[in-house]
């Protein structure tokens, strides 16, 4: 059949505008696709907090391989404050949950909807999320996924991630590890809520499934017995006692570490060095150390420099910085003795020096040569490594971190510094020897609310809905107006 | 490129004209105003997720009603043959028209802004989160004004346009619910389709590649289905 010139030429343009319209559309596609398979995923709020933590990504990494985990969340109570913001806030974490491992089924539950699943699952209450990986199966409540600042009516924080971060620790680790917090001597409580208790740093370690216990060995021990360090704790805390530990304690303590038990000790310019830790080469400096390098707006806070250990990896990869408000220099024996290695985790500038109340310009104190102490880089934190050969151990070996700060620890600091909590987290992982765990942990932040009155709200409702129709009236008028004019 | 600028510009002037682009932008503003007041109630929160997550779903009613008659009109009234005739390419005019139909959503946004100054003076509002709310709002705009473009292309009745236009976008967000009536194995396979679970990230504060090469995909195809109409119709 005869083809006319205009229907030839028609037939070649329509199939050369149909091969490159198909050609386009098929690179788009492949486009789109290579884009989601090797995604990028780029947090610009200003809380970070939209994005996993690396740490909850560790975790759900570590899980993988293993059973897949099975996630089901439960709605919160209609009409209850703040029922909307709860399960919006929760699905955000699950969806990015979803998205970040491959073996993890999330399953959204309308708690009045299907009362069946709640019933299987035993379920009964609202807002609860099940975490389950095989047999094992851990419970979420509501009370563990949002807490109130300041009372009822204070500010909403929304912790599902450090929850569900304890959740799939506990899935990766069946046994909950023990670690206790030396009292009795002016030390923090573990459970204590106050600027300078630890209730922060008990809920910090509840997500590597800690649990943090005080321990007054005076009083916590079977009458006519000898004091002791439980035969479950995995470590101990000796956080800035102010009153002299008495010599059978001391005893009791030694007595740990020659069993290969990991202490953290941290403690407070002008306050003794445990006697164990004294015969490893251990000792505090005098003052406390100022630099000319300060955290800003603070003007007696040096920024600390991490130095490299698996300790500080994270800290120095994320340029993380750790606020430790009045920290004294940690000095170790030159040379070092034998069994003991210690290596620096955090230490000042070259500019800093030991401050001794010497001399102040306007309220900030400047190096004084008579009267200050010694000049920087000064430690101010060691990870110390305690052999056979040093006569402290009996078998093995065992691991201490020493800090000279120990506001840095309590619950009024704990968040101050962004990397704070990464700095507890992993010198505790490190000293239990979960090498595995080390990554960066971020605090909770809390949730941005308003603060309106009723009649704010009223009239933020009137001008809401008034807004849109006045202003395309007034767009509508001004391009007449313009019309008119031409 | 000075061919599209012209189109752009007889475009926007005839959207200043017509009142449906003045019904459309109230519209838009007042359910802008209403998601707002909802989200303010609902969550008392600082943010504006809500109101951008709500908006878009409107948007897919109320784009391809503002490009209905971008094309489908210019058939109608016979103006499309004299423009193709014109020294203009099919891909300028589509551009054209497209950017003109972009501008205008652009102007609507811009006047929502009010409301994140209403939330900065009763609250602490997190602007990283903010801003790509509105980049994700921009993108569903791009890609909603090329699909309407497309839908205005395919017929010379601009209501059938306009429908058609919803029509087409429709699945898209439908598919968020896909779980709930298809199995489970289709459901996953279609997810990545669908629209709502790749504007949930930008009012999260997150930017994600897959997203944007998304929207991207979604408006650039759209764009060149339309100039493939118009090329088509040159030659008819």
């Amino acid at each position: 059949m005869a083809v006319n010139p205009t229907g030839r030429r028609r037939l070649l343009a329509g199939a050369d505008a149909t091969l490159r319209s198909v050609l386009v559309v098929a690179s788009l596609v492949f486009a789109a696709g290579l884009a989601t398979r090797f995604r990028a995923r780029v947090d610009l709020g200003f809380d970070q907090t939209s994005v996993l933590q690396p740490d909850t990504h560790h975790k759900l990494a570590q899980l993988a391989g293993g059973p897949p985990v099975r996630i089901t969340a439960f709605t919160s109570q209609p009409g209850r404050p703040d029922a909307a913001l709860k399960d919006q806030r929760l699905r955000d974490l699950l969806d990015e949950v979803e998205l970040a491992a491959d073996d993890v089924e999330v399953r959204w539950v309308d708690y009045d909807r299907e009362r069946l699943t709640a019933e299987q699952l035993g379920v009964t209450a609202y807002g609860v999320v099940v975490v389950q990986r095989g047999e094992q199966r851990v419970d979420l409540h509501d009370r563990a996924l949002f807490q109130r600042e300041g009372g009822p009516e204070g500010a909403l924080r929304f912790t599902g991630e450090p929850a569900l971060a304890r959740a799939l620790a506990q899935l990766l680790t069946d046994r909950r590890r023990m670690v206790y917090t030396l009292v009795g001597h002016g030390e923090p409580a573990a459970d204590s809520p106050a600027p300078d208790g630890l209730a922060e740093l008990a809920r910090l370690l509840s997500t590597d499934h800690i649990e943090l216990r005080s321990l007054d060995l005076a009083r916590d021990r079977t009458p006519g017995e000898a004091p002791q360090i439980p035969a479950d704790a995995d470590a101990v805390l000796v956080i800035a006692p102010t009153a002299t530990i008495p010599s059978t304690e001391d005893d009791v303590l030694a007595a740990a570490v020659a069993r290969g038990v990991p202490f953290l000790v941290a403690l407070d310019t002008g306050t003794g060095v445990p006697s164990w830790l004294q015969r490893a080469g251990i000792r505090l400096g005098d003052g406390w150390i100022m630099d000319a390098v300060r955290v800003f707006p603070y003007v007696d806070r040096p920024i600390p420099r991490t130095r490299t250990h698996p300790i500080t990896a994270d800290l120095a990869r994320q340029a993380l910085v750790t606020v430790l408000p009045r920290v004294a220099p940690v000095m170790a024996a030159v040379p070092a003795q034998d069994g003991v290695m210690t290596s620096t985790l955090l230490s000042s500038g070259d500019e800093a020096w030991t401050e001794r109340g010497g001399a102040a310009v306007d309220g900030v104190p400047v190096h004084d040569p008579e009267l200050d102490g010694p000049i920087g880089p000064l430690a101010m934190a060691l990870a110390v490594e305690l052999g056979p050969a040093s006569g402290l151990v009996t078998r093995g070996d065992t691991r201490v971190v020493v800090l000279g700060d120990a506001d840095g620890l309590r619950n009024a600091t704990l968040a101050e510094g962004p990397g704070n909590p990464t700095f507890v987290m992993n010198a505790m992982r490190w000293l239990l020897r979960d090498e595995a765990a080390l990554s960066v942990v971020r605090p909770p932040a809390a949730a941005r609310r308003l603060a309106l009155t009723r009649a704010q709200l009223d009239t933020l409702r009137a001008g809401a809905l008034a807004y849109g129709p006045l202003v395309a009236l007034l767009a509508a008028w001004v391009a007449r107006l313009g019309r008119r004019e031409r | 490129m000075s061919a599209a600028w012209a189109v752009w510009r007889k475009e926007l002037a005839i959207y200043a004209a017509t009142p449906l682009a003045y019904v459309l932008a109230a519209v838009t503003l007042s359910l802008a105003g209403l998601f707002f007041w909802l989200g303010v109630a609902l969550t008392g929160e600082a943010s504006l997720r809500v109101m951008l997550s709500d908006l878009a779903v409107a948007q897919l009613f109320i784009v391809p009603m503002l490009t209905m008659r971008s094309v489908a009109e210019e058939r109608r009234q016979g103006t499309l043959e004299l423009l193709l005739t014109c020294p203009v390419s099919p891909g300028a005019i589509v551009v054209g028209k497209w950017l003109a139909a972009l501008t205008l959503c652009g102007i609507v946004l811009a006047a929502t802004g009010v409301f994140p100054v209403v939330l900065a003076m009763y609250g602490d509002p997190d602007w990283g989160v903010i801003a790509t709310s509105y980049l994700g709002l921009g993108c569903v705009s791009a890609a909603f004004c090329a699909a309407g473009l497309f839908a205005s292309t395919l017929t010379d009745d601009h209501v059938a346009a306009g429908l058609l236009g919803i029509v087409m976008l429709l699945p898209l967000w439908l598919l968020a619910g896909a779980e709930r009536v298809l199995p489970r194995a289709w459901a996953e396979r279609l997810a990545p389709l669908g629209l709502v679970g790749h504007l949930q990230s930008f009012g999260h504060g997150i930017l994600d590649t897959a997203d944007l090469a998304y929207f991207a995909a979604l408006g650039c195809g759209f764009l060149v289905l339309a100039t493939h109409r118009l090329e088509g119709r040159r030659w008819r």
